[in-house]
């Protein structure tokens, strides 16, 4: 079974386009679009790898879930790619997560930061 | 009494010669008229107890009387008519009456001769210097009429002293009259400076009153809000729109001290740390904003010198208040609006860029050649576009005054790093070099806003990229001097004419018109960078040569975080 990522992205075209970019690098994918739901999501089911986390969400803010994330022990291997469109808010989180993208995302930039953290299983 | 005696004895002229010879007269004949007012009571009284008998003091009785009337008559003329009429009948009264008071003999050449001296003294005082002579003339010609008719040889060394006595008289009355004349002048010059200077001062008090009318009124209809410290920080004058604006009474502004007024409740605890500050640098404040019961008010202050003698004397402050509420909430909207219509405007160009990325990527399966250039075309110019509305939102936020720079230590080699993991594609795509050296006398580490540097290298190496055809971009940091940093980014491209340079870092604006559709791109980047520049304290300027390149030079204040000072040495 591949690992798996969880994007909490709102837009859906940007959700699509990372999707995207994961599923290519080998990824299992999961998209949750509201915080509220991310926030309940998180209480339960499949630890992800890797969590693609938006700060602007509806309902419930990224850095709430951020917490949430760091708080839970289930997550202690998880790694945490925070993308904002604001550079200062992705400096206040730089060592929070394990890394910050800004706005706007390259998909080619997203597929091979993520296929340089993904364990090399097949080779 | 005395005022009585005052007004019985006051002449009304405008001479003040004639009026002082008069008043001598008068107190003469007031004298006499009493000396013969006693006589003749004396007389009255003798024959009354019988001491005398009326035949012996007939004559002195008769004279008494005749002696007070003529001092009445002559105090009349004296006082209304004319003191020199009155008295020259009073000497010529008073000479005959010596002339016919005596024996001849006694009058002649005896004892009498020395009275005549009376009236030659008093000519000169009573009339004029000269007028002793007329009279030693009249009293020498009737002593000796007197001689010759009594047979005798009239009394010459006598009559020539009469001459003497006039002489006397007539250069001391002189020397009298000459002070007195001076002595009015000078006087009169006197009174003519205090006249004048009295004059002088009240115009310019009324000038004053005027000039401070007016200030006073400028002061009150000015919407702006001004008070003014004297050096002790002491309010000595505050307007009615500051009154109105702070919301406080002329008795809680008035002569209060700036500690007080900056206690008031309505005041924001940042604003009060902000207006202390004002007061404790010496040096010229900018203006800034406190909040003042809910109001957003913009202060600024100026110190007040006085240039006088050539010394700069602090002699206080003038603080100026100006209502900046409306402005606070549009520059909010505004900012806010930016803020908003940009992460609207750059989450579907991200998703452009992004679809357009996964064609050129084939991530669907192969596209022919021209699909694939076309998806690069796409993504460029939303490229471009994220670009410009990166710099609007920057530029919108400088002007709101809301970009910051933030210092913390910065390592120049990892700004190196980051800029060719950004731009080495870039310029790869255009087939050019992007080269970077650091100076071995930069430290690892300095103080600075890494994101903004960045930033400003970014846009120069992109500015470069984008006017450049071929070649290299060359990026250089260095240390100029001891206290200074610099940034040098020289490009291989088409130059700037030289006409061009002082406006290649204005906002919209790009050199030669032809040159933005050739690029593309917008005016924004090197205004953007210039105006960060200005906010780190450091200058930034360019050299170009046409059709050779051209070079920004950055130099920055260098400033080696603490930590690391202390870990070198």
């Amino acid at each position: 079974m591949s690992e798996l990522a969880l994007i909490i992205e709102d837009d859906e075209d940007l959700a699509n386009i990372f999707a995207e970019a994961l599923r290519g690098v080998g990824f299992e994918v999961e998209h949750v679009a509201d915080g509220k739901i991310a926030q309940e999501r998180l209480k339960s089911g499949r630890a992800p790898f890797l969590v693609l986390l938006d700060m602007h969400l509806p309902h419930v803010s990224g850095g709430q879930l951020l917490t949430q994330i760091k708080q839970d022990e289930r997550f202690a291997n998880t790694m945490v790619i925070i993308t904002t469109a604001d550079a200062r808010m992705g400096e206040a989180y730089v060592n929070q997560a394990d890394f910050v993208l800004i706005k706007p995302i390259s998909f080619v930039q997203l597929r091979d930061l993520t296929s340089r953290l993904k364990p090399k299983d097949q080779s | 009494m005395k005022m009585l005696f005052e007004r019985f004895m006051a002449i009304s002229t405008a001479d003040p010669d004639d009026t002082r010879r008069r008043r001598i007269l008068n107190i003469l004949l007031v004298s006499i008229g009493i000396l013969s007012l006693l006589a003749l009571a004396a007389s009255l009284a003798a024959i009354f107890l019988e001491v005398q008998r009326w035949e012996n003091v007939k004559l002195l009785i008769i004279g008494s009387i005749v002696t007070v009337l003529g001092m009445l008559i002559i105090y009349l003329i004296n006082i209304f008519w004319s003191g020199r009429v009155a008295a020259t009948i009073f000497l010529v009264f008073l000479t005959l009456v010596f002339a016919f008071g005596d024996t001849p003999e006694q009058v002649s050449d005896g004892r009498s001769l020395f009275a005549f001296a009376i009236p030659i003294i008093m000519a000169s005082i009573l009339l004029a210097p000269w007028l002793s002579f007329v009279f030693g003339t009249m009293s020498g010609v009737i002593v000796s009429v007197i001689a010759v008719s009594i047979d005798r040889v009239p009394n010459i060394p006598a009559i020539a002293g009469f001459f003497v006595i006039a002489l006397v008289s007539w250069l001391s009355a002189g020397n009298l009259e000459q002070a007195l004349k001076e002595l009015r002048d000078i006087n009169l010059n006197l009174d003519k400076v205090v006249v004048e200077r009295t004059q002088a001062l009240a115009e310019s008090l009324a000038r004053e009153r005027i000039e401070a009318g007016r200030n006073q009124a400028i002061l009150n209809s000015i919407a702006d809000g001004v008070i003014v410290f004297d050096r002790n920080w002491n309010a000595i004058l505050a307007n009615p729109a500051v009154r109105s604006m702070l919301e406080i009474s002329r008795d809680q502004v008035a002569g209060k001290n700036f500690r007080e007024l900056i206690q008031q409740p309505g005041l924001s605890p940042h604003g009060r740390d902000l207006l202390s500050a004002m007061m404790e640098h010496e040096t010229q404040p900018p203006s800034f904003r406190i909040e003042w019961n809910g109001k957003t008010l913009s202060v600024s202050a100026a110190q007040v010198y006085d240039m006088r003698n050539d010394i700069n004397v602090n002699i206080g402050t003038v603080a100026v208040f100006r209502d900046f509420t409306r402005e606070a909430e549009l520059e909010k909207l505004k900012s806010t609006f930016v803020a908003i219509v940009s992460h609207e405007l750059r989450t579907p160009l991200n998703a452009i860029l992004g679809y357009s990325e996964m064609f050129k990527e084939t991530v669907y399966g192969p596209m022919n050649e021209k699909q694939v250039n076309m998806a690069d075309r796409i993504m460029k110019n939303t490229k471009r576009l994220l670009g410009l509305i990166n710099d609007l939102l920057d530029q919108a936020q400088m002007e709101a005054g809301k970009l910051t720079i933030q210092m913390g230590p910065v390592k120049p080699a990892e700004l190196l790093e980051t800029l060719h993991g950004l731009m080495d594609k870039t310029a790869a795509d255009k087939n050019l070099t992007l080269t970077s050296e650091i100076d071995p006398n930069l430290p690892d580490t300095i103080n600075g806003d890494a994101a903004r540097l960045q930033q400003i290298l970014v846009n120069l190496v992109n500015n470069a990229v984008k006017f450049t055809e071929q070649g290299s971009i060359r990026v250089r940091l260095w240390r100029p001097k001891e206290n200074k940093w610099g940034i040098v980014i020289s490009d291989t491209g088409d130059g700037i004419p030289p006409s061009e340079i002082p406006y290649i870092f204005e906002t919209f604006r790009q050199v030669d018109g032809a040159a933005t559709r050739l690029h593309g791109g917008f005016g924004l980047g090197l205004s953007i960078v210039k105006q960060l520049v200005h906010m780190m304290n450091g200058e930034i300027e360019v050299e170009s040569v046409l059709g050779e390149g051209s070079t920004f030079m950055i130099t920055l204040p260098l400033v080696i975080p603490e930590k690391v000072a202390v870990r070198r040495s």
